[in-house]
């Protein structure tokens, strides 16, 4: 009985470490030969990537036939332990339960599609194993979010989905407003991911671990939050800043526009589907803790609703697809969060799988607008209707037209994060490549260096 | 012209601008909203001047390419694609009596000098890159290796010096070096001082590079031009469109907002210019506000007299995208996809230059501090732009290194040895070395690029010249059928696949639109479109009308349709609102999976699923066109509706006339027009038919033949000497270039007595287009090689529903030539689908009028498109429209790249990237004279023969060797013949098999075994 237990939970297991461990081989075998120069051929690198999320999903798909069957029992996988000091311990695991099969069953079957679609779409592109590279790093950082058992698994996912993504927002790294849009996505990451790393730390300091499983007590949905709730205000608080940056809410809403910079596919996934849910994400994991300290809930909903009408407002006077569509992202992303706020767990769960797939495969056809419009009209005899929205009919006509302006800029919080955020690192980061310069002059004893780095970048 | 003579301080008179901006409009892409593109040459402003110098003039203006790399042309030289007697052809046209000229004490002339020059190249580096090969690298101490052996021979035999010492390489290579170090010991680099930009920006980024006014100004420049030219992606729309764009803007931009630190003073002025705007609106004469407005900001931005016209015309090229566009609106409103919109260059440059002076004066605050700031701006500014002038860099020639590692390379190449260097007088070296300076890379790649052409010029006309003598048309009996096609070098594959399957079909090539200029309205479409060329503004309407019987049905359809139609467009709206998009996207997702996996997984079958759900009520309708008119009032928009018969009459005598089928009709005449349908493809419109602007022919093809057998048009043709006989029969029919499917129409008119001669015909159709899907694939890299045709044919139309594929089909990648004369001279020559084919009767036409009026389109249709291609495919960035991959498609009238991008006009990467980048080789089956006689009435033609803008070759009717026109000597030259060996295989089939890359001609003779090139 007890053998047949162990043995089940071993299955369980294998399965769950196959979804972290075959992504993370094609990443291996894709990046390892590209680093030495020996990029693979084309059909090589795409079924490689197929090949890991293929198996990975099959792998998310079996769990979740086995996890429906037995009603989703938390199986949690014990990797190795990081250090153990005391009582502190950082430990390794994984966690399989309600929220992170469904999760990653959805999350690898979307890669897979837009792996197959990139396949095509990507032909002959200079920088083919490098998206592939990204999108198999991708993967593979979204499925050890998703799986995380500990918050510093979760942070280690987190932080593959940011750089991929930032590398793939300046995929044509030739062109100036690429390169500067994936600095503003970076910047902005940068700063809320000091939210997650302060979490995990106060988290740590309070249970004296940062396993879900001594974090929260029970399965989720329904689970408890064992953080005393002195602790549980700043650590959920802290939480909710790291979620607003991926997830594009406002104040940090500005780089989601911008970040259409990238192929069409990579676009579609990050920005329409997975990426911008990843806050989302963390939130429902970490539910508890907003149970636990109601003011982050209602703060939650604040900022959740206060993005949905910016950006459904700002969304509407788009007139560019990609733009468009970021914006209803947005607005979709805002309300998800604001059911969160609300203390829902599965509402949130099917609203973030089901937007995430209408939305990614409006971000693909993008490039069919035209066709599809033609279509459109001709079916109802006459172009679809343009106008604005009933609720900001009801404004008197001059606060209508300052309000088009205020949505045409953006709104606010886009200059003023440019201004007061974004700008004072940049103006940083210039002054420290000042320093440099005068200090490698200085020490090189030349005036020369100083004027030929100059011209240098002149020429660039 | 007076402003030249006056002040140059003096204040900017508005109403001198008015010519600078036209003369500036003329340097901006002609390109209009992407859904109806042609592809027309994009320095179509610059067609007054030489081809050669009009590119280069261009690309100093617009910080272009020229020509391809070097690299690209001596990788071409490699492969054989140029040949060294290319290059020597051309340098001996190019110097002339100066070839000859001795250099390095008469040892080289200069022909070989620059012969080396653009075979071999030298590396030209900076002093501080050659200090690095000296110290790192063994460049001085070997020979390069890509020396002819004569010459490493005698390079390394004179190494031996008299010392007696080892006979080595590395001893003559170092030997040579300090020979080159001790030669250009003594001069100087040269400095070169060039003209400092007027526009302030140009003069900030060459000082500053990293303070550009451009980063700042574009982006809300983009964002409020793309709202106001807005055809329909925005749910709320600008206010105050139909006022003009400046006030429009002004109005958007004198609101409270939130402004960037540089934008302060925008608001200010843009409430003091939307009050002048409304004032003017009162007096109705909008135009002078923007006028008066740029006259001002080129005073406050301090701008001399002098330099007006050129910051006018950089400052509408840096975002020239946009400004074409806003161009196009005001030149060409019919074209605006959906709305029309009173959009004006002048209001453009004017908000503009607004921005653009709030940007500078920002910018100049940072470049000098704020210490100057008690003057008044426009003084301020004049000092600054004074003070960048002068700071302006100069371009410094190479250092005293560079040029012995210059002169080491070349002393290498010709075969100079030590001793040879050494024994030079300091006179001679100079010589040398000012050989290689003056040799510059524009000059070099045009050589090239002119070699690159000739070679590809000879091949041609070598194949032409080595036809065998066209066989009696007496001889050959009554065809069984004859298909017009559109002159598309797209068709030339499948109009010889036909020919090639059944030797009883004669084919022709006509101007896609079949000579009926109309507005088309199909039953599907809600409004009509001009199906004619672009320069055309059609004066008919013909409305395509379901059959009495089947109006109910059609109702129907219409009503299920419709309310399908809502739905879609709610649930697309609707998913991106606030409450509806809660509820649209939390459940809309579990219905959108099916769409997104079977659209990915297997796009074929999904689309031929959609297409028969959809399509299912469609065909059951029959439909008839509109076309003989019964009353005399026009519609709404001005057009007539429909045709007389006199009109018709005069239609199909044109067509017939023009491509010389006025005897001998075969029982079927078929007209194939062509369109391509392709998905993910915002360019898609580019690949339908050029002549019908952007259009698909087959309405056309349909209405001709509905025309052609009327028996009262047919009556009115007799009584003037054109006798159809009455057992001939026309059918339209349709191809598409993207899936290779054809489709016809009104087939069930077709009399009984022709159904087997149709049926025939459709059967050799299907085995043609499977035929010419397997020729189209041989391109496609993703494609295998030997792919049959049946598979070939499953492949094509897979790319084409294939949301994922961005190359649906190549479109004209792989135009090259055009021949204007009779098919029946072409019939077996194996083109590669590179050549446009036109039909023409030279002895059908005793007064040239109908070569007359075929060149007035032909020329500058087929020019504009072999431009498009070729410069886009040399410089993909300025003038192509850049890879696909990050395309953003903007207000349904162009796409960006990413999010806030200047409107990429031109032709994307993806369909360029096979295109061989020569000028259109146009060869009219005439002679000389003839042909100026038919050119004459056609200014434009001529200036684009005369400019070398094609390259056009006279293929006498009698006789079989061409003459080419010489644009330098302007005149025509008999052709030169290389090779009059031409390859002969049986069928096109096997020529093409396994080759991925373009194809010589082939004489393609049925029942001749295959046979090697001989040669």
């Amino acid at each position: 009985m007890i053998s047949a237990l162990a043995s089940r939970h071993d299955l369980a297991a294998g399965l769950i470490v196959t979804q972290i461990a075959a992504p993370a081989a094609t990443l291996l075998g894709l990046g390892l030969p590209a680093l030495v120069g020996r990029a693979p051929s084309e059909q090589a690198t795409t079924r490689a990537v197929a090949a890991g999320f293929g198996l990975a999903f099959v792998a998310a798909l079996v769990s979740l036939a086995v996890g429906a069957a037995r009603g989703f029992p938390v199986e949690v996988v014990h990797l190795g332990t990081l250090f153990s000091v005391g009582h502190h311990t950082a430990t390794i695991e994984l966690v399989a339960d309600g929220l992170s099969i469904p999760y990653v069953c959805f999350s690898t079957g979307l890669c897979s599609l837009v792996n197959a679609f990139a396949g095509r779409y990507l032909h002959r592109e200079p920088g083919f194993t490098r998206f592939f590279i990204l999108l198999a790093l991708f993967g593979f950082g979204m499925n050890l979010l998703v799986l995380a058992g500990s918050i510093d698994v979760l942070f280690a996912g987190w932080e593959c989905v940011g750089i991929s993504s930032t590398l793939l927002i300046g995929f044509f790294h030739e062109r100036r407003t690429a390169v500067a849009a994936a600095l503003r996505a970076f910047i902005t990451y940068r700063i809320c991911d000091m939210g997650l790393l302060a979490a995990g730390v106060v988290i740590h300091h309070a249970v004296g671990s940062g396993d879900f499983g001594r974090v929260f007590a029970g399965a989720w949905p329904a689970a408890t939050c064992l953080v005393p709730a002195a602790t549980a205000v700043p650590a959920a608080l802290l939480l909710v800043f790291a979620a607003l940056g991926k997830s594009a809410q406002v104040p940090f809403s500005g780089w989601l526009p911008r970040a259409m910079e990238g192929p069409t596919p990579s676009s579609a996934i990050f920005y329409g589907a997975l990426s911008i849910h990843a806050g989302a994400y963390l939130l429902l994991r970490c539910g508890p803790l907003l149970d636990a300290a109601p003011a982050a809930g209602w703060l939650l909903v604040a900022i959740g609703l206060g993005t949905a009408i910016h950006a459904a407002v700002v969304g509407s006077v788009q007139t560019d697809l990609k733009g468009m569509l970021a914006y209803a992202s947005m607005t979709q992303a805002g309300l998800i969060l604001a059911e969160i706020g609300l203390g829902w767990r599965v509402v949130p769960l099917v609203h973030v799988i089901s937007h995430a797939i209408l939305r990614s495969l409006q971000i693909l056809r993008s490039p069919s607008a035209l066709h599809d419009r033609h279509e459109l009209s001709a079916a109802l005899g006459g172009p679809p209707g343009q106008g604005e929205s009933p609720l900001v009919r009801l404004l008197p006509a001059g606060l209508q037209a300052t309000l088009y302006r205020i949505a045409l800029d953006r709104g606010f919080e886009d200059a003023w994060v440019g201004r007061f955020l974004v700008a004072p690192v940049v103006a940083s980061l210039e002054a420290a490549a000042e320093f440099e310069r005068r200090l490698v002059a200085r020490l090189g004893g030349s005036q020369d260096v100083a004027n030929e780095w100059h011209r240098d970048r002149g020429a660039a | 012209m007076s402003d030249e003579m006056a002040d140059p301080n003096a204040p900017c008179d508005p109403n001198s601008l008015r010519g600078l901006v036209a003369a500036a409009a003329r340097l901006l892409p002609a390109q209009g909203p992407i859904s109806s593109f042609v592809a027309l040459n994009p320095l179509h402003g610059f067609e007054d001047r030489p081809f050669e110098q009009a590119v280069e003039e261009a690309a100093r203006l617009m910080h272009a390419q020229p020509y391809l790399e070097e690299s690209v042309y001596r990788e071409a030289l490699a492969r054989g694609r140029i040949q060294p007697a290319d290059i020597d052809a051309i340098l001996a046209d190019d110097l002339g009596p100066r070839a000859a000229e001795p250099l390095a004490g008469g040892r080289v002339r200069l022909v070989d000098v620059q012969r080396v020059l653009l075979t071999k190249g030298l590396k030209h580096e900076s002093d501080t890159a050659v200090r690095w090969t000296l110290t790192e690298g063994d460049a001085t101490e070997r020979l390069r290796p890509d020396l002819d052996p004569a010459c490493r021979a005698r390079l390394v035999a004179a190494g031996n010096g008299p010392d007696g010492g080892q006979i080595t390489e590395h001893r003559a290579a170092s030997d040579l070096w300090h020979a080159c170090v001790e030669a250009t010991a003594g001069g100087r680099a040269a400095v070169v001082h060039r003209l400092p930009p007027a526009r302030p920006r140009e003069l900030i980024v060459a000082v500053r590079p990293d303070l550009d006014p451009d980063a700042l100004t574009h982006p809300p420049l983009i964002r409020l031009v793309s709202a106001y030219l807005d055809q329909g992606v925005a749910d709320w729309v600008m206010a105050n469109r139909e006022r003009g764009l400046l006030a429009a803007v002004a109005e958007v931009a004198s609101k409270f907002g939130p402004e960037d630190r540089w934008a302060r003073g925008l608001r200010a002025r843009f409430t003091e210019i939307a009050a002048r705007c409304r004032t003017a609106a009162d007096r109705r004469d909008p135009g002078d506000v923007a006028f008066q407005v740029i006259a001002e900001e080129l005073d406050a931005l301090a701008i001399a007299a002098r330099d007006r016209a050129e910051v006018v015309a950089s400052s509408l090229l840096a975002l020239r995208g946009w400004a074409g566009m806003v161009w196009q609106f005001e030149q060409r409103p019919d074209l605006a996809p959906c709305v029309r919109l009173p959009a004006r260059l002048a209001d453009f440059l004017a908000v503009r230059l607004v921005f653009d002076r709030a940007a500078a004066a920002f910018t100049a605050d940072r470049l000098v501090g704020a210490a100057a700031e008690d003057e008044a701006e426009p003084v301020r500014l004049a000092a600054l732009w004074a003070e960048l002038r002068d700071r302006f860099p100069a371009t410094r020639g190479p250092g005293t290194v560079s040029r012995a590692f210059l002169l080491h390379q070349l002393a290498q190449l010709l075969g100079l040895s030590a001793v040879d260097v050494r024994s030079l007088t300091t006179h001679e070296i100079v010589a040398l070395e000012r050989s290689i300076y003056a040799f510059d890379s524009f000059t070099r790649r045009r050589l090239l690029h002119l070699a690159y052409e000739r070679r590809f010029n000879t091949t041609i006309l070598d194949a032409l010249a080595a036809l065998p003598p066209e066989p009696r048309p007496a001889s050959t009996p009554r065809r069984q059928a004859q298909v017009v096609f559109c002159i598309d070098d797209r068709c030339e594959s499948l109009r010889r696949h036909l020919e090639e399957t059944d030797s009883q079909i004669e084919t022709f090539g006509a101007a896609g639109f079949f000579a009926v200029p109309m507005n088309y309205r199909g039953l599907d479409d809600w409004h009509a479109t001009p199906l004619c060329p672009i320069v055309v503004r059609p004066g008919h309407t013909v409305i395509e009308e379901p059959e009495a019987d089947h109006l109910s049905h059609h109702r129907a359809r219409q009503r299920s349709r419709r309310l399908r139609g809502r739905i879609r467009e709610r649930l697309f709206a609707g998913s991106r609102t606030l409450f509806i998009g809660g509820l649209v996207t939390s459940v809309g997702g579990a219905i959108a999976a099916v769409p997104l996996v079977s659209r990915v997984v297997c796009p074929r079958l999904t689309s031929l699923l959609a297409a028969r759900v959809c399509g299912w009520g469609r065909r059951r309708i029959r439909t008839r066109l509109e076309l003989l008119r019964t009353t005399a009032a026009a519609l709404p928009d001005g057009t007539l509706p429909g045709f007389t018969t006199a009109e018709m009459a005069a239609i199909v005598r044109r067509l017939l006339e023009d491509i010389g089928l006025t005897t001998s009709f075969a029982p079927l005449v078929v007209l194939l027009g062509h369109g391509s349908t392709s998905l993910n493809n915002p360019h898609e419109s580019a690949y339908d038919c050029g002549a019908c602007g952007g259009g698909r022919g087959g309405p056309n093809a349909r209405a001709f033949a509905l025309m052609a057998n009327d028996p009262a048009v047919r009556s009115l043709l007799a009584a003037d000497g054109l006798a159809i006989p009455g057992d001939t029969v026309f059918v339209g029919g349709m191809q598409d270039t993207c899936s290779s499917g054809i489709s016809w129409f009104d087939t069930d008119r077709l009399p009984v007595t022709h159904r087997d001669e149709f049926e025939s015909l459709v059967r050799a159709c299907v085995a043609a287009r499977a035929l010419d899907a397997q020729e189209r694939c041989r391109r496609f890299d993703s494609v295998p090689r030997g792919i049959t045709p049946a598979d070939a044919l499953r492949a094509v139309e897979a790319r084409a529903a294939d949301l994922a594929q961005v190359r649906p089909e190549y479109g004209h990648a792989t135009t090259a030539v055009c021949i204007v004369g009779r098919r029946r001279r072409t019939r077996n020559l194996f083109l590669d689908r590179r050549a446009f084919l036109m039909s023409y009767d030279p002895d059908a036409d005793p007064d040239d009028a109908i070569l007359s009026r075929t060149l007035a389109a032909v020329g500058p249709v087929c020019s504009g498109i072999s431009l498009a291609y070729t410069l886009s495919r040399i410089d993909p960035l300025v003038y192509g429209a850049g890879t696909k991959l990050p395309h953003n498609i903007t207000g349904l009238i162009g796409v960006m790249d990413g999010h806030a991008s200047d409107l990429r006009t031109g032709l994307p990467l993806q369909g360029v990237e096979i295109h061989e980048p020569v000028r259109l080789l146009l060869v009219v089956e005439t002679t000389p004279d003839r042909l100026w006689r038919a050119v004459t009435p056609l200014p434009g033609v001529e200036r684009l023969i005369r400019n070398g803008w094609v390259t056009v070759a006279c293929w006498p009717p009698q006789g079989p060797v061409p003459e080419v026109y010489d644009c330098r000597l302007a005149r025509f030259m008999p052709h030169a013949i290389e090779s009059s060996l031409l390859p002969q295989v049986a069928r096109s089939a096997d020529w093409y098999a396994g080759v991925r890359g373009n194809l010589p001609p082939a004489l393609i003779r049925p029942g001749h075994a295959p046979q090697e090139e001989a040669s």
